[in-house]
């Protein structure tokens, strides 16, 4: 389709956008981290404002329990296996094909971490674990990039931005994440859709006008929104004074070095198996050694095959995601027999 | 002194359901023990197993985090607002 600029015209009659405003929105770069359900939300938002460029990262593949607050995804995405970062790219590509969209399906560690962060304006959150949340925290303060910190759980949800040396970080909130299993995950306590896209819309609000340049206009302190009760409080977070992050500069998570792991994900049952390699998996080949005894789904991002009562989500990049089991043990054993490590 | 204290959606399993409760206390230290002794079970959402406050917890009066103020020591006034704002993850 032609540019038009009717395409935006809604918007452009708002107060302080102006054509102006829709050129600086055209001209900006936003990464948005994770495309579960706030990322979803978040990056619909952002390529139908006309944000020229937005990045989508996600590491994982569409289940039937995303689909009750997941817009951007159907029930054939649940059977296709295609992951989550290229399924949203494709369709938010068809909603305006004015805007570059990059899709990119990986897990974020603190070895990609600043190359998948890297090159944009703004960082919008919408990941599902603490671990990445440090992670962007560190390479956010390290760039001086704003970032817009969003979660939910429930009824209810967060958001603050972060706005490196200007404002406390994520460090300052919370010093160090939360130990494992201390905390509700949407798995065990629930999020309920409305939820999720009043947040998203809280964090691309800010996130676009910190594109159109609008900082004195920006919230300050933390926003938690209850949608149950319909209660929206803001309240003011200290700047920690010897904060390690956006302080001292010490990035703690981006120093981690990187190393074999499993976590489980989110509360539910599967784990991802992580293994450093230094070649990409070939796929092609696995798929073919796997296919003599089994049946094998295969995508250009990943297979998808059962193996002892499990299924295993293998990616490109070496992850696995095993569904079916809590148990590590049961997990690397069944990643070392038909992957192999 | 009454205070109002907030108990947000994820620590509601905790207080039966409660989203907001009167404790008579003069300063957040004293707000966190009676609500404890009330609801036994939101310890947990409060504190470590070791019996240390959780850092990932904070909590506010009105609309300053109380490390703003005099932390636990925090005096609270007759209808002032203490809120707490748990760790929050999911997406």
């Amino acid at each position: 389709m032609r540019p038009d600029s009717s395409r935006y015209s809604r918007q452009m009659i708002l107060p302080g956008f102006g054509a102006e405003g829709q050129e600086r929105l055209r001209q900006g770069r936003v990464a948005v981290v994770g495309c579960g359900a706030l990322g979803t939300v978040s990056a619909a938002l952002l390529v139908r404002a006309g944000v020229g460029y937005v990045r989508l990262i996600d590491r994982d593949f569409v289940e039937l329990s995303n689909l009750q607050r997941q817009a951007l995804y159907t029930e054939a995405d649940v059977e296709s296996g295609m992951p989550k970062a290229a399924i949203a790219a494709e369709r938010l590509r068809a909603a305006n094909s004015e805007v570059t969209i990059q899709g990119i399906v990986a897990d974020l560690t603190a070895s990609n971490a600043e190359e998948l962060l890297g090159g944009v304006d703004v960082l919008v959150d919408a990941i599902d674990n603490f671990e990445a949340r440090f992670l962007i925290n560190d390479v956010a303060t390290k760039t001086g990039t704003p970032w817009v910190y969003g979660a939910v759980i429930s009824t209810y949800g967060l958001t603050m931005n972060i706005l490196p040396g200007e404002g406390p970080c994520l460090r300052c909130l919370l010093p160090n994440p939360p130990v494992p299993g201390s905390v509700d995950t949407c798995a065990t306590a629930g999020v309920f859709g409305p939820v999720v896209e009043c947040i998203s819309a809280l964090q691309v609000a800010e996130t676009v006008k910190l594109l159109l340049g609008r900082k004195d206009e920006l919230r300050a302190g933390l926003a938690q929104f209850d949608v149950w009760d319909g209660d929206l409080r803001v309240v003011t977070v200290p700047r920690v004074p010897d904060c390690p992050a956006c302080v001292r500069h010490d990035y703690e998570y981006l120093r981690a070095v990187a190393t074999a792991g499993t976590v489980s994900l989110c509360g539910r049952e599967a784990l991802q198996i992580t293994v450093p390699r230094t070649q990409p998996l070939d796929l092609g080949d696995l798929a073919t050694r796997l296919e003599a005894s089994r049946p094998v789904r295969r995508t250009p991002f990943m297979l998808r095959f059962e193996a002892e009562g499990h299924e295993l989500n293998v990616f490109a990049d070496g992850r696995a995601i095993v569904k079916g089991t809590a148990d590590e043990t049961v997990g690397r054993m069944l990643y070392a027999k038909y992957v192999g490590i | 002194m009454v205070a109002i204290v907030r108990i947000p959606a994820p620590l509601r399993k905790y207080t039966g359901g409660q989203r907001q409760l009167s404790v008579e206390a003069s300063t957040v230290a004293g707000v966190i023990e009676s609500l404890i002794a009330a609801f036994p079970e939101l310890r947990a959402g409060l504190y470590r197993p070791d019996g240390a406050l959780r850092d990932d917890a904070r909590l506010f009066v009105g609309s300053d985090d109380i490390r703003l103020r005099q932390g636990l020591d925090t005096p609270v006034l007759d209808g002032e607002t203490v809120s707490i704002v748990p760790p929050v993850a999911g997406a």
